[in-house]
């Protein structure tokens, strides 16, 4: 039996766990490898690999469970969806730990590796055309670490392909998720009754629905083509939409206050992210799925508007514009 | 035929004096079914495509509020009305480019006024705009704010026999400005740039654009009706890529809606504005100074010039560019000469 094995990397992540449990339930758990300081669930009874990315020596201990479990394919998901306060640690997992990874897989001779990226690299900016696509210069906006660190993931995944041609990488830029049992930055904006919005802008957004992302994955791995693919769902919709549509009261900040106010209150530990994602609220950074339909196969089920009203319901048993009450 | 069924009721006989037990009972009663009222007409709503955050409405909540008086004034009403405030007048589904057909029809009324009663327009050779497909509309730029694109959009949205919508490339001192960008946006502008424009023309839109960009729509009032440069003919490379043909237009009337008699660019600068114009209402008379003069316009639109002979490789010879854009430009400053040689007064065409 030739049964490609794939290693996974970042399975306690959302989509890392998502991807593993797909390939046990197609290919069997014999065919998978999970590599993370965090235990998958037992249940699931794949080998695990505790290696932390982050240090040192892990390059090599990677390249010893790869050779060792006979590893062909690799999906590197090891990544941080929202912003953190400890940037050392995230710059060492994201950046120093896909260098290391990609090394290992390089010497190990392993067919395909499968990058799990964003589509916040190509950083919202107002001379943006409205859709990007793959061949526009990933220039995220300055001073972000959580995108820096994501973009230098990506030049290490670019200079791999480009230096061994017999390896293959694929990068998946990812529009933010929003569904059912999704945690991140958008999600926990939702959470509050009241969302600050920058006063006089009402950008298009994209949201995409994880059943797309993980039926992106798939074809990816079966077309195991090289190159960096934008997974979108089918339609954006304005931040205002989504604002309306989840029923929340918006608290417009005038945008030269906005930046110093999120920067302090990040600072103070009431943020979920830095000033610099103000622009992401301000500007479009909205991708074209054209390519990945073209070359993958892969066409969203989903459209943005779909993906926020499956989180609201799964949040909210039935969603309502305002809960009941009893006149006052 | 069915009986109406009996609903038992358990509260007071009618006719029999109400105590207080009872009344507050009753108003308990009442205000459950009106929550089971509410709960319903949310799930029918939401059966029929719209979306869980269907409210009120802004009159509804304005009228709560009004009716209400002090007591009604809780920070809850005052949310409530905000957020109807806030999205009044938008569709839950707006397309790629953000256009809002709910928002537009909301104006519709204002600019057909404008277009009608204010400013009279009149539209020739309307039938050079093709029917169906892609084509970019070209057209010279003039007035300050940009009512001659609502205008051009109205003229072929009304006139024209196929009722088609127009798109508009923005300036990006309106695309990008606070408060215009998603006006913009949601009136089916998009950001003037090659790639928009090739996205819209090769889905068959029909696209619209002012190649004179800020030095036209901001030229002072005596250098009025001559035409500036015609940027460095993206709107060529945009053509030939796309293989639009080319349909010239031109406005006449725009320039004199908002005179500008000199120019404070230094003031406007810092706040983000290429141009601050002084003209005889702005801003002597404040605000008023934002009404348009009533003058008389006409859109003309002329032959298109088809652009498919030199096929799309032809977009990256320069020479050959700015040839084409010179033609255009020409094309454009003799209809604009022609009709002004038939124009005996500003006001009255």
């Amino acid at each position: 039996m030739s049964q490609p094995r794939t290693a996974v990397t970042g399975v306690a992540s959302f989509l890392g766990a998502r991807v593993l449990r797909r390939l046990v339930e197609r290919d069997g758990a014999a065919s998978v490898v999970a590599i993370d300081v965090a235990a998958p669930p037992s249940a699931l009874e794949v080998v695990h690999r505790a290696i932390d990315l982050t240090e040192p020596a892990s390059d090599q201990k990677v390249l010893d469970t790869l050779r060792e479990e006979g590893v062909t394919r690799l999906v590197h998901c090891a990544f941080f969806t929202s912003p953190r306060r400890d940037s050392t640690y995230s710059h060492e997992l994201e950046s120093i730990g896909t260098l290391n990874l990609l090394a290992a897989a390089a010497a190990a001779g392993v067919d395909h590796v499968l990058m799990r990226s964003f589509t916040a690299v190509y950083g919202a900016r107002g001379e943006n055309p409205n859709f990007l696509t793959e061949d526009r210069p990933l220039q995220p906006n300055a001073g972000l670490a959580w995108v820096r660190d994501k973009l230098e993931a990506e030049q290490h995944a670019a200079s791999f392909a480009r230096r061994y041609p017999d390896l293959k990488v694929t990068v998946l830029r990812f529009a933010p998720l929003l569904g059912p049992d999704v945690h991140n930055f958008y999600t926990r904006l939702l959470d509050h009754r009241v969302v600050p919005t920058v006063l006089g802008y009402d950008p298009l957004v994209q949201m995409l629905h994880p059943d797309d992302a993980l039926t992106a994955f798939e074809l990816a791995l079966a077309k195991a083509k090289g190159g960096a693919f934008n997974v979108v769902p089918t339609r954006p919709i304005t931040l205002g939409t989504a604002l309306h549509t989840a029923a929340k009261v918006p608290l417009p900040v005038p945008h030269p206050a906005a930046y110093p106010l999120v920067d302090l209150l990040w600072a103070a530990g009431l943020a979920d992210a830095p000033g610099g994602f103000v622009d992401y609220a301000r500007y479009l950074f909205v991708a074209d799925g054209e390519k990945a339909r073209r070359e993958l196969g892969f066409t969203a089920r989903h459209s943005s508007r779909d993906a926020l009203i499956s989180y609201l319901h799964y949040r909210h048993a039935a969603p309502q514009l305002w809960p009941a009450r009893a006149p006052a | 035929m069915s009986r109406p069924k009996v609903v038992p009721f358990d509260g007071p006989r009618p006719g029999a004096p109400l105590d207080d037990d009872d009344a507050d009972g009753l108003r308990e009663r009442l205000e459950e079914l009106q929550a089971e009222v509410e709960r319903l007409r949310g799930a029918g709503e939401e059966e029929g495509g719209r979306g869980p955050g269907r409210s009120e409405g802004l009159l509804v909540a304005l009228a709560r509020v009004l009716h209400g008086g002090r007591r009604a004034f809780t920070w809850e009403r005052v949310a409530r009305l905000w957020a109807e405030i806030y999205f009044a007048w938008h569709t839950e589904d707006p397309d790629d480019f953000g256009y809002d057909p709910v928002f537009t029809r909301t104006f519709m009324p204002f600019l057909e006024f404008l277009y009608s009663v204010w400013w009279r327009v009149e539209t020739e050779g309307i039938d050079h705009v093709p029917a169906a497909g892609q084509a970019l509309v070209v057209a010279n730029h003039s007035g300050v704010l940009p009512w001659d694109g609502a205008m051009i959009n109205l003229a072929i949205r009304h006139e024209h026999p196929a009722r088609r919508e127009c798109r508009m490339l923005a300036l990006d001192m309106f695309a990008l400005m606070p408060f215009l960008a998603p006006l913009v946006a949601k009136t089916g502008g998009v950001r003037a740039n090659q790639e928009n424009g090739e996205r819209l023309l090769k889905r068959g839109d029909l696209v619209a654009v002012f190649p004179e960009g800020v030095k036209g729509i901001g030229k002072p009032y005596k250098r009025r009706y001559k035409l500036a440069r015609f940027g460095r003919g993206g709107f060529v490379r945009l053509a030939l890529r796309a293989q639009a043909p080319i349909v010239p237009c031109a406005v006449v009337g725009a320039e004199e809606v908002h005179p500008m008699l000199l120019n404070l660019g230094w003031l406007g600068r810092p706040l983000g504005v290429p141009y601050l114009p002084v003209t005889p209402t702005f801003p002597a008379l404040g605000p008023l100074g934002f009404v348009p003069l009533p003058s008389k316009w006409s859109i003309d639109f002329g032959d298109p010039i088809a652009v498919a002979p030199y096929g799309p490789q032809a977009a990256d010879d320069p020479i050959l560019v700015n040839r084409l854009a010179q033609e255009v430009r020409a094309t454009i400053q003799n209809m604009v000469d022609a009709r002004l040689a038939r124009r005996r007064s500003i006001w009255f065409g």
